[in-house]
C-alpha cells in the first residue's frame, strides 16, 4: 500500500514538469483555440468578444482570400507530392543499384536538406532573378527569361520546384533503408526462376516497399501542407497572393491583424486536414503490420 | 560473374546520377563560388564557366565573409542561437527525460492514459496554436526575451516518447538494487539511466539542435530586437538591407549552414539512422 502511494508520488515527481508545461503550451492553446474558433475575440479589443457560434466557419469560406490561400496550399501539395514523391523513389533506386560513387550520390543528393528553408529560399531568390543565373543558363540553351517568382503564374510552381529540391533527398535516404531491408532471399529465388529484372522490381521490390510509399507521401504531403517559410521569405505570399499559403493566413490573420477568433477558425481548419491525413497514414501502415503478423 | 551487358549498364547509370548530380548541385556550388566575389565579378562570370569556380585566393578573397562578420551583428547571432539550443537541449533532455521514464518504469495512476495522450499529442501540427503561444507570451510580457522563446519549446511529446520506448527495455533489477541503496529516484535517473542511455540522448540533442537553429517562425514571432535574433531571422534581416551586397548575401547563407554540416558530418550516422527508423517503424 505504502510502495503504491510511494509510486504515485514519484512518478508525478517525474512527469510533473512536462505535464505542467504540456497543460500550459499544449492543452491550454488547443483549447482556446477551439473556443476562439466560435467568437470574434478582436486582441486590441477583447472587451466587445461575442459568442458568433459557427459564423467564422462560414465567414472563411466565403472569404476570397482564405479559399484562394486554401487552393493555393493543395495546388503546391499536387506539385510536391508527384514531384518529390517519386523523384525520392527514382533516386533510391537508381542508387541502390549503382557499384560506382554510391557514397558521393547518397551525400550529393543530400546536402539541400542540410540546408535551411530560409537560407534555400534567400539562394533561391538569386538564382529565379530576373538577370540571375538561371535565366542566364536557359538563355544559353536558348529559353527567353522567365519572371519565375515575380510573376502571378509561376511564382507557386517555382517555390514548389525549389522545395522539391531541397527536400527530396530526405526521401531518398528513406526509401534506400528500405531497400536495404528487403531480405534478398526473394531476389535469389526470383533469379533461380529467370524471372526478369521488370518482373523483379514488379513482384518483389515494389510490394515490399508499399507501405514505405504511404508513408512518405502522406509525410510529403502534411509537409506541404504546412508550407509557409518559403512565401514569407521570398515573396511575402504575392504576387497578387499567389503564393498565400493557409499557414500564411493563419499566421498575418492572427499576430498581425490581431483577429484571434478568425485565425483559430483557419487554424481549426487546418488542424482538421491535417489530422485527418494523420489518421489515414495510421489506418493504413497499421493493416501492413498486421499483415505481417498474420504471414508470421 | 557479372556479365559485359550489365558491366555496361553499370557503366551507363553511374554517368547518367554523375549528370543528374551535376544539375542537382548547380544551385550549391554558385553560392559557394560566388560567395568570395564582388557583385562585379558575379555579374561579368554569369554568361561563363567561371560562374562556377571560386576566385583566385588572394587578397581580399575572404572580403564578403569579413565585412559580414564586422559590420553586423551576425556572429552575435550565431552565438545566440548556439546559446539557445543549448539551454533548450539541456531542458529538453531532463524534462522529457524524466517524463520518459515514469512512462517507462513507475507505475503510477493513470500511466497508460497519459502515454495514449502522449501519442495523440503528437498528430497536432503547431502551425494550429503558434497564435495562441504569441498571445500567452504577449499578454504576460515575455516577448522579446528569451524566456518567451525557450518555454513553449521545452516540452516535447515526440521527445517524451522516444525516451519511453528506449528506457522501457532497460533491466528493472537495477533500479531495485539502486532502492536498496537508498539511492534517490531522481539522482538514479542522473547517473545511471541517462548515461546507460547514451544514444537516445544524442539522438534527442542533435534533433533538438537542427530544430533550434533551422525554426524560423517561432523566433520570428517572438523576436523584435535586433540584439536577441536568431541566425535564421539575422540573415534574413541582414539580407533584407539594400546595402547588403549579392556576394555578402552568398557568404551569409554559407555560413548560417556551416554548423548544420559540422552536426551532420560528426553526427550522419545517428542521424540516417534516425531518419530511416522512423520511416520504418511507422511504415
Amino acid at each position: 500500500m505504502n510502495r503504491k502511494k510511494s509510486n504515485s508520488l514519484l512518478g508525478m515527481t517525474f512527469f510533473g514538469p512536462a505535464l505542467v508545461l504540456l497543460t500550459i503550451f499544449l492543452f491550454v492553446p488547443m483549447v482556446l483555440t477551439l473556443l476562439f474558433s466560435f467568437t470574434d475575440y478582436f486582441a486590441l479589443n477583447p472587451d466587445l468578444t461575442r459568442f458568433v457560434g459557427l459564423g467564422n466557419y462560414f465567414k472563411i469560406f466565403e472569404d476570397e482570400l482564405f479559399v484562394q490561400s486554401f487552393f493555393n496550399t493543395v495546388g503546391f501539395v499536387l506539385i510536391i507530392l508527384p514531384c518529390q514523391g517519386l523523384g525520392a523513389l527514382g533516386l533510391a533506386l537508381l542508387i541502390n543499384k549503382v557499384t560506382h560513387c554510391k557514397k558521393y550520390f547518397k551525400v550529393a543528393f543530400f546536402v539541400p536538406v542540410v540546408m535551411s528553408l530560409a537560407v534555400v529560399s534567400t539562394l533561391w531568390m538569386q538564382i529565379y532573378s530576373p538577370e540571375g543565373i538561371l535565366n542566364t543558363l536557359l538563355k544559353n540553351v536558348g529559353i527567353t527569361p522567365q519572371p519565375f517568382i515575380h510573376s502571378a503564374k509561376q511564382a507557386l510552381p517555382s517555390i514548389a520546384v525549389m522545395s522539391v529540391w531541397q527536400g527530396v533527398g530526405y526521401q531518398m535516404i528513406i526509401f534506400l533503408g528500405g531497400l536495404q531491408a528487403i531480405n534478398p532471399g526473394l531476389y535469389e529465388a526470383a533469379e533461380m526462376d529467370h524471372a526478369s529484372a521488370w518482373q523483379r522490381f514488379k513482384d518483389i521490390t515494389l510490394p515490399e516497399l508499399k507501405p514505405l510509399c504511404v508513408f512518405v507521401f502522406i509525410t510529403v504531403t502534411i509537409g506541404a501542407f504546412r508550407m509557409i517559410v518559403q512565401p514569407m521569405v521570398m515573396t511575402g505570399g504575392g504576387p497578387s497572393h499567389s503564393t498565400y499559403t493557409m499557414v500564411y493566413n493563419i499566421y498575418e490573420t492572427g499576430t498581425v491583424n490581431w483577429e484571434i477568433g478568425l485565425a483559430s477558425t483557419m487554424a481549426i481548419v487546418f488542424a482538421a486536414f491535417v489530422m485527418i491525413l494523420t489518421i489515414i497514414q495510421t489506418i493504413l501502415t497499421r493493416d501492413k503490420e498486421e499483415k505481417h503478423a498474420d504471414k508470421k | 560473374m557479372r556479365t559485359k551487358s550489365e558491366k555496361r549498364f553499370d557503366w551507363i547509370l553511374t554517368i547518367l546520377l554523375l549528370v543528374l548530380s551535376v544539375f542537382f548541385l548547380f544551385p550549391v556550388v554558385w553560392m559557394l563560388a560566388n560567395s568570395f566575389k564582388t557583385d562585379a565579378a558575379i555579374t561579368a562570370d554569369m554568361n561563363t564557366i567561371a560562374a562556377f569556380i571560386p576566385p583566385v585566393p588572394g587578397g581580399g578573397f575572404f572580403e564578403n565573409y569579413i565585412s559580414i562578420l564586422t559590420n553586423t551583428n551576425f556572429l552575435r547571432y550565431m552565438l545566440n542561437t548556439l546559446f539557445y539550443a543549448a539551454i533548450l537541449i539541456l531542458c529538453g533532455i531532463v524534462v522529457n527525460g524524466l517524463a520518459g521514464y515514469a512512462l517507462a518504469k513507475i507505475r503510477f495512476p493513470f500511466r497508460e492514459r497519459w502515454v495514449l495522450l502522449i501519442l495523440l499529442l503528437q498528430i497536432v501540427p503547431m502551425e494550429t496554436i503558434i497564435t495562441i503561444h504569441f498571445l500567452m507570451i504577449a499578454k504576460v510580457g515575455l516577448l522579446n526575451t528569451v524566456i518567451g522563446y525557450i518555454l513553449p519549446m521545452i516540452v516535447n511529446p515526440f521527445n517524451i516518447f522516444l525516451f519511453r520506448q528506449v528506457f522501457i527495455s532497460l533491466p528493472d533489477d537495477v533500479y531495485e538494487a539502486a532502492q536498496l541503496d537508498f539511492c534517490s529516484p531522481v539522482k538514479y535517473f542522473f547517473t545511471m539511466v541517462l548515461p546507460m542511455s547514451k544514444t537516445v540522448v544524442a539522438t534527442v540533442s542533435v534533433f533538438t539542435f537542427l530544430n533550434v537553429w533551422n525554426d524560423y517562425l517561432w523566433p520570428s514571432l517572438v523576436f523584435t530586437s535586433s540584439d536577441l535574433l536568431t541566425a535564421q531571422i539575422g540573415l534574413n534581416s541582414i539580407t533584407s538591407n539594400d546595402n547588403t551586397t549579392m556576394g555578402q548575401t552568398l557568404a551569409v547563407i554559407t555560413m548560417v549552414t556551416i554548423p548544420v554540416i559540422i552536426i551532420y558530418s560528426l553526427f550522419s550516422k545517428q542521424i540516417v539512422e534516425g531518419v530511416t527508423s522512423t520511416g520504418s517503424k511507422e511504415g
